[in-house]
């Protein structure tokens, strides 16, 4: 009825490997794509710069992190520290003058480089001895930034970013900047949504199930997670960076420490592991829920007349939100992204269930 | 009697309510948007200087406000994350208000950049980087009272009093956070190490300071005459203990202006006599300000959390921050009248004068160029039941600190 379909069928190949197999997810995601065009006329700056901006950076963000743990399968607690080499590198060479494109790339690059470079240390071993690898990783670079002031900008420990600008065009106002970080989190997603049809994605799929049966596959299991790696680095670096230039306006070491790292995977996992929208849904969760609940229960007490202490209004929010992920999480398992999933098949042929699907 | 009880509680509440709606209904209320870290890293500051921020607004409302308009503090939590300091600060701005402070250093780094864009002020006593004091760069940034650098450099002047103006063979051992806070002071006491001819050394101690064996064992080596620590809430606790096992005196001890009576009692307030901080406010409960609000708000009921918490330098430090927030607004209404906006404000603040809040801090003198006030402190001593000032108020080296703010200063690039 909603889908006006009678199941999903294929008779060609073609039709099998179209990036939307259903007409109705196409329409959706040219909907929300047209949405994200023509935020800036529906809604104030304010929602537009301190909500919908950094959700969308963070969510390019974490959808780097879900290439190497949800489509690699490989655990990665060290995600912040690969964006602070993205974010330093690309502000460093803004302020040496290179333009902004270039500056990116660059953070791009070197946090690909230090990313995949860990990585062959790190991918010797394998689970939780990764995960902690990848942990050691983070506190490398977060004792490297506190300690280097020529890195972290003197002794406060901050570095100014110079105005972002593309092809020598300063970009200031609130809704250009939307739109870069729109843009980049718009090719992040095009290349996320694409990799299922890509022999790499498959590679990396083969690998997550189980490493050796995909080696005798002939699949390379080392050679992808390194691919893995870097991209995922790639992705998380140049987002550092986006993240920087149009939201913080300067780089300092707390934007990038260890519970941003945690927080990147709680995106991850709650959105759901190698799911797309899944990872805007999480991100939306663990970055803008607290903020959200935080004025909601502000604006409650006051309605309610409760003379509630300051920190027991800081509190409510914070158990709130921890009580969401749970919730969410033993609701399913598999995170918000299976949840949408799980509510489009049961509405896919409704109300004849009894249709195959 | 119970119902009757309750029924007039609530008769009290409605009264209550009916009566802070009728305070909201005045005409723009002069507000104070105070995102504060309430629920994770500075809690063992906050609670204290925001409980302060409301009492000190309730006292000024009941004095009618400042030349008739009401004064409202707007406290919000950001759990020390910069993205939901930054939306804060967006959210209030958005709604009108144009006086922040943050509590915290990396969501006051973050909102800097968008302060000085939009023309707001942004008061950050004792966090956020410390070159901010030179007006002529960040114009918008008011970080009034002592910078790091300062407080350093006033502890080294003390020391030099104890001496006998001669600091040639004395030794002086610097405990801190191996990490930004920590590190700050280093380049100042480099400097005056090779000015005066103290010998200094460094001892860091890695976050969050729960293990400092290592650190203190070598201090008892190297046997420095004075410990000066730049360290948090429970570190304190864990340094002392620490100098109790390597048999070092706890007089040797200056610390930072982060220690108050919950490290003293967790010391133990015997253990902890001879215990030295630097400060810019008065401790202890023997302050006029104090005083008045204990009278006119606690004992009738009406202070907004536990008394216990009152008796406590933090608070005074909060009282000592959101007397200079009020303080500017009465200089910004006695120059330009109502009502107070951004630019007036500003100016109210470049206009006070020698201003200690009736005795509670170091007197301060705010001037275009000069947003840190004078950056006087004194070091106070824990007697076993309260601070006993030790110098005057001093500035001390004012030179060698200007210079190292300039020279950080003059690296910002604003654009």
């Amino acid at each position: 009825m909603f889908y006006r379909l009678s199941g999903v069928h294929h008779n060609s190949y073609v039709s099998e490997s179209r990036l939307y197999r259903i007409p109705a997810d196409r329409n959706l995601a040219l909907f929300f794509l047209a949405l994200g065009l023509v935020a800036p006329l529906l809604v104030g700056s304010l929602y537009l710069n301190s909500y919908l901006l950094p959700w969308l950076v963070w969510t390019a963000a974490a959808l780097g992190l879900n290439l190497v743990t949800g489509w690699a399968g490989q655990l990665h607690l060290g995600y912040a520290a690969v964006m602070a080499v993205g974010a330093y590198s690309a502000v460093h060479a803004a302020k040496f003058g290179i333009p902004w494109e270039f500056a990116l790339l660059i953070g791009g690059i070197s946090a690909s480089v230090v990313g995949s470079l860990f990585a062959f240390a790190a991918l010797r071993v394998k689970g939780l001895y990764l995960a902690l690898t990848t942990l050691a990783m983070q506190f490398v670079m977060d004792w490297v930034l506190t300690h280097s002031p020529a890195i972290s900008g003197g002794s406060h420990a901050s570095l100014q970013a110079p105005t972002f600008a593309l092809l020598g065009q300063p970009i200031t106002s609130d809704i250009g900047l939307y739109y870069i970080a729109f843009s980049w989190c718009l090719l992040v997603t095009v290349f996320m949504l694409n990799l299922r049809r890509t022999g790499l994605g498959r590679a990396l799929v083969a690998v997550r199930e189980k490493d050796y049966a995909a080696a005798i596959l002939g699949v390379n299991s080392f050679y992808y997670k390194i691919v893995a790696f870097a991209t995922s680095s790639f992705i998380g670096g140049v987002s550092g960076a986006v993240l920087v230039a149009t939201f913080f306006f300067l780089a300092a070491p707390e934007q990038f420490s260890v519970t941003v790292s945690i927080q990147v995977l709680a995106m991850v996992i709650v959105g759901g592991l190698g799911s797309t929208i899944g990872t805007f849904f999480g991100v939306a969760l663990i970055l803008l829920a607290p903020g959200v609940v935080n004025g909601i229960v502000a604006k409650g007490a006051i309605a309610l007349g409760l003379q509630l202490n300051v920190e027991t209004l800081a509190h409510i929010p914070t158990a709130t939100y921890g009580a969401l992920i749970i919730i969410i999480l033993m609701v399913e398992p598999l995170g918000l992204g299976k949840l949408y999933g799980n509510i489009r098949d049961y509405l896919m042929v409704w109300p004849f269930d009894q249709l195959k699907r | 009697m119970r119902p009757i009880g309750r029924a007039l509680s609530f008769a009290l509440l409605a009264a209550g309510l009916l009566s802070a709606s009728a305070k909201a209904a005045d005409p723009k209320p002069f507000r104070v948007g105070v995102c504060y870290d309430l629920s994770k890293a500075y809690t063992f500051a906050t609670p204290q200087v925001s409980q302060a921020a409301l009492d000190l607004a309730a006292l000024v409302n009941m004095k009618g406000g400042i030349g008739g308009t009401q004064v409202e503090v707007i406290v919000r939590d950001h759990g020390n994350e910069p993205q939901r300091g930054v939306e804060c600060y967006s959210k209030l701005s958005r709604d009108g208000v144009f006086v922040f402070d943050t509590l915290s250093t990396p969501v006051s780094l973050a909102i800097l950049p968008r302060a000085l864009k939009d023309k707001r002020i942004l008061m950050q006593s004792l966090v956020g980087r410390g070159d901010a004091v030179d007006g002529t760069v960040f114009s918008w940034i008011y970080p009034v009272g002592p910078t790091y650098w300062g407080q350093a450099a006033n502890d080294i002047a003390y020391i030099k009093k104890l001496h006998g103006g001669n600091l040639s063979d004395v030794k002086v051992g610097f405990v801190y956070f191996d990490y930004p806070f920590g590190q700050e002071p280093i380049e100042i006491l480099k400097t005056l190490s090779e000015k005066e001819g103290f010998e200094l050394i460094l001892y860091p101690v890695p976050l969050p300071g729960s293990d400092q064996a290592s650190a203190w064992s070598k201090v008892r080596r190297d046997k420095p005459d004075h410990i000066i620590s730049w360290m948090l809430g429970g570190a304190h606790v864990v340094a002392s203990k620490e100098m109790k096992r390597n048999g070092i005196p706890v007089e040797k001890y200056i610390s930072v202006n982060w220690l108050n009576e919950v490290d003293i009692s967790n010391i133990g307030a015997d253990a902890a006599k001879g215990i030295k901080r630097g400060t810019n406010v008065v401790g202890g409960q023997d302050i006029p300000l104090y005083k008045e609000i204990v009278a006119e708000l606690y004992q009738k009921g009406q202070g907004s959390g536990p008394v216990e918490k009152t008796r406590d330098v933090f608070y005074n430090t909060g009282l000592a921050m959101y007397s200079i927030v009020f303080e500017a607004a009465r200089q910004a209404v006695s120059l330009h009248g109502h009502p107070i906006t951004a630019e007036t404000y500003k100016a109210g603040l470049e206009a006070i004068m020698n201003f200690d809040a009736n005795g509670l801090m170091a007197p301060i003198t705010v001037t275009a160029s000069d947003h840190g006030g004078g950056g006087r402190t004194r070091i106070e001593m824990w007697d076993g039941a309260t601070w006993v000032p030790q110098t005057d108020w001093i500035a001390a080296y004012q030179d060698v600190v200007w210079k190292v703010v300039k020279q950080s200063s003059s690296k910002f690039d604003g654009k």
